[in-house]
């Protein structure tokens, strides 16, 4: 178990790490060469003050008409994307395993709160999965790379949440936890998990059009 | 060889928290109680069980006394509590702060030696 | 899940997708679809596909999803489903009966509004995928046969409706002559170089609607402004070739367009009530022939009766009595900002404004416009059972007393005309124009 435990808290944390803001950073930059090859004109319309003014509306719950129009999901979404953020970094276990590695810490959470975000983030994801099964015109888009990407996002809290509480073989419900954990770092850059990076880009770039140059609300 | 014993002080640290609830050979975990709001159960650790199993005879492998930042290597100070030292968090003389001394005095040590829980659980095990 | 059977039972055909369909192999379809996936577009398709997570909530931004009942193969990311992520899927590799089902979708169930780039949460642009979608039809040779006619028109004379080089000084010609019965001393100046204004129309109104060249040639007259319209090509602002995808011959006329404004050396384009053709001078034009703003100041008629009435340069003689309701149109609301003008407009010309909801930026769209309508008779019943959200919109409006239902846009004009039959509102649909025409002050006779 201890090399198992070693190899996975050390080389591979390290593979996953890299590849992860590797990864991000090569979609950017790639992103980046494509508009400028291909789109340059997509420079000259972004604006700072329309794409924020966008994206501030949007990560506003109930900001949007569309937002408004859905409330139930408008709840689960933002409460399912703010923990599943908050409740890995400010994690207390993994502060101390970041400042084992590295010397320093950040302030983290009451694990009794880390526990209840991971429960919202995994209610979350059922919350999706009924919605995709249930939904005509979510089902009619969906395939199997979407609920693949569902349980990517969800197994490491799934995992954790067990590994947390010791309720069933924890040790190699703890490995399961830091694999799944690397697994869905490095499909972020590499899936449509790269919302996550390409989301407030989309964004940023529709509110500009819509405010610089069609003078009209994108919300 | 410096770092085995540095963690085997640490080791020792736990001891300091037997002193003062319970006689050193009825522990079965390290006490909590200097922690304002402990998160986890407190850490499983049966001193003389272990002491035996991993072989250790001096007290100070563990039960460490620093001086201006230097180990001395004679003393030891199984009298003290580890929190009468180190603080909850950490100060800027560069003395690790209390978990930090706990989990550096056991988890490291079980590291170096590939032998030992390192896992959160392992040692915080939930009734 | 919806399996509307009624529409399936009834397959249109269309002989301009048929005929393309017909000399069709797959390697041809491939050869096409690589050539605008991987070499046309760039990083807006790429990013749009990557970063779509299916999840559906741009569904109810679609008028033919919410006018069929939430059938799920209308909702805008549906579209995409079945036309571009298949194609990329299968690396181009599609049959002729996809691309057959591919180009119907993207030319009569999707009018290119951009009311779901407001509801998607990351703004991804469908109107804009679903054009990528239209341009590999144009190469394919399989645009439907109405529209694909205009854009010949287009090509070959350039404007819209076959309207000849000698047709269009006599048009106005005739109008002025009917005009001056009206105003003995009106005129409208052809060629006249260094005037403030050129006004633009598109090809519709001298083929069928000269009364609205009439109609602004008196508010010209009467507010006294100094305008002129070329007597050569580059009169017509519309462009049907922006629609299928043909962006060559869109830039061309285009350029025509402007290069004639840029001769008569005016300082703007007045253009008539028309949503596409703003669209098409506006924002997408110039930008293929690479200018970030038009090089000329386009203002469209909204904006120009605005102007003209806040001037004092017309004045109300006596507001329009009867109540009407605003349809904002897509490209000049969505696409210009104009619907607090507009708005503006009404209140200053009526004496009731009803508003229909949703209204401004959300209104739903007349279904006629993006090339729809001009996809002609064979998908016309189509067209209109694909917005009955539309006809309960207006019908509410009635129900709150409006009469007269006012869209600034040829494209809305006609497709609100068939709702209104369809669906019996017994709406009366006019232009700002009409109404400033009958409700401003003129001379007298």
């Amino acid at each position: 178990m201890h090399a198992i435990y070693g190899w996975v808290t050390g080389p591979l944390t390290w593979i996953a790490f890299l590849l992860f803001f590797g990864g991000l950073l090569y979609r950017l930059v790639q992103l980046l060469i494509l508009v400028r090859r291909k789109e340059p004109f997509i420079f000259s319309y972004m604006s700072l003050k329309y794409s924020l003014r966008s994206i501030l509306h949007w990560i506003l719950p109930f900001g949007t008409v569309n937002w408004r129009l859905h409330p139930v999901m408008t709840i689960v979404t933002f409460a399912f994307h703010i923990c599943l953020l908050v409740a890995p970094v400010f994690l207390m276990a993994h502060a101390i395993l970041f400042e084992e590695a590295w010397g320093f810490g950040w302030p983290s959470l009451p694990d009794v709160a880390a526990d209840w975000m991971t429960l919202i983030v995994i209610a979350g994801a059922v919350f999706f999965l009924v919605r995709r099964i249930v939904r005509p015109e979510v089902r009619f888009v969906t395939s199997t790379s979407d609920y693949v990407l569902l349980a990517v996002v969800a197994a490491p809290f799934v995992t954790g949440f067990i590994a947390y509480h010791q309720l069933f073989a924890y040790r190699w419900m703890l490995v399961a936890h830091i694999v799944s954990g690397q697994v869905m770092l490095v499909a972020i850059p590499f899936t449509r998990l790269v919302h996550m990076l390409f989301a407030p880009l989309t964004r940023a770039y529709t509110g500009s059009e819509f405010g610089g140059v069609r003078h009209a609300v994108d919300w | 060889m410096k770092r085995f014993v540095t963690v085997l002080l640490a080791v020792a640290v736990g001891w300091l928290w037997a002193t003062a609830p319970l006689a050193q050979e009825d522990m079965e975990t390290v006490p909590n109680d200097a922690f304002t709001s402990p998160q986890r159960p407190p850490a499983v650790f049966v001193h003389d069980a272990h002491n035996e199993a991993a072989g250790i005879d001096e007290c100070n492998r563990c039960h460490h006394v620093y001086r201006e930042g230097q180990l001395v290597p004679d003393e030891s100070s199984e009298d003290y509590r580890c929190s009468d030292c180190h603080a909850e968090t950490a100060a800027d003389d560069g003395m690790p702060a209390l978990m930090g001394a706990f989990h550096g005095n056991c988890k490291q040590c079980h590291l170096e030696l590939e032998n030992g829980p390192v896992m959160c659980g392992e040692c915080h095990q939930r009734p | 899940m919806a399996q509307p059977a009624k529409s399936e039972a009834k397959q249109i055909v269309d002989n301009g997708i048929e005929k393309g369909a017909a000399g069709l192999t797959e390697d041809r379809i491939q050869a096409v679809i690589n050539r605008v996936i991987k070499g046309e577009s760039g990083a807006r398709l790429k990013v749009y596909v990557d970063t779509c997570v299916h999840c559906g909530l741009c569904s109810e931004a679609c008028h033919y999803y919410l006018s069929h009942d939430k059938d799920p193969r209308y909702s805008p990311v549906a579209k995409v489903k079945q036309t571009l992520w298949e194609m990329i899927r299968r690396k181009g590799r599609v049959s002729v009966d996809f691309m057959r089902r591919a180009a119907e979708i993207v030319h009569t169930e999707c009018n290119l509004c951009k009311r779901c780039a407001m509801y998607c949460p990351f703004g991804i642009d469908i109107a804009y995928l679903m054009m990528v979608v239209r341009r590999i039809v144009h190469l394919l040779g399989m645009t439907p046969q109405y529209i694909q006619d205009t854009a010949h028109s287009h090509a070959a004379v350039s404007n819209q409706m076959w309207v000849k080089p000698d047709e269009w000084p006599d048009t106005l010609q005739w109008q002025e002559e009917e005009a001056r019965g009206e105003i003995p001393t009106l005129r409208i100046p052809l060629e006249k170089e260094g005037a403030d204004i050129m006004y633009s129309v598109i090809g519709p109104e001298p083929k069928f609607q000269a009364q609205l060249i009439y109609q602004a040639a008196v508010i010209m007259d009467v507010a006294g402004v100094n305008w002129t319209m070329p007597a050569t090509a580059g009169w017509d602002n519309s462009d049907m070739a922006m629609f299928t995808g043909d962006n060559e011959v869109m830039g061309r006329i285009k350029r025509e367009h402007y290069e004639t404004a840029a001769r008569l050396r005016v300082r703007r384009i007045v253009m008539g009530e028309c949503g596409h053709a703003f669209r098409s001078v506006y924002d997408v034009g110039n930008r293929w022939l690479g200018w970030r703003i038009p090089p000329i100041p386009i203002i469209h008629a909204i904006e120009f009766y605005h102007e003209l009435l806040t001037a004092g340069k017309i004045r109300v003689a006596k507001k329009f009595k009867t109540p009407v309701t605003i349809h904002d149109p897509c490209n000049v609301v969505r696409g210009g900002g104009l619907h607090r003008m507009a708005r503006d407009l009404a209140h200053a010309l009526c004496e009731e404004v009803v508003e229909m909801y949703p209204n401004c930026e959300h209104n739903y769209c007349c279904c006629a416009g993006g090339g729809v309508i001009n996809c002609g008779p064979p998908w016309k019943n189509k067209r209109i059972e694909g917005n009955r959200v539309k006809a309960d919109q207006l019908a509410d409006a009635k129900i709150r007393g409006a009469k007269v239902l006012i869209a600034p846009c040829h494209n809305c004009h006609s497709g609100l005309e068939d709702i209104n039959h369809a669906y019996e509102l017994g709406l009366d649909i006019k232009f700002f124009g009409d109404i400033i025409y009958e409700v401003m002050e003129k001379p007298e006779a």
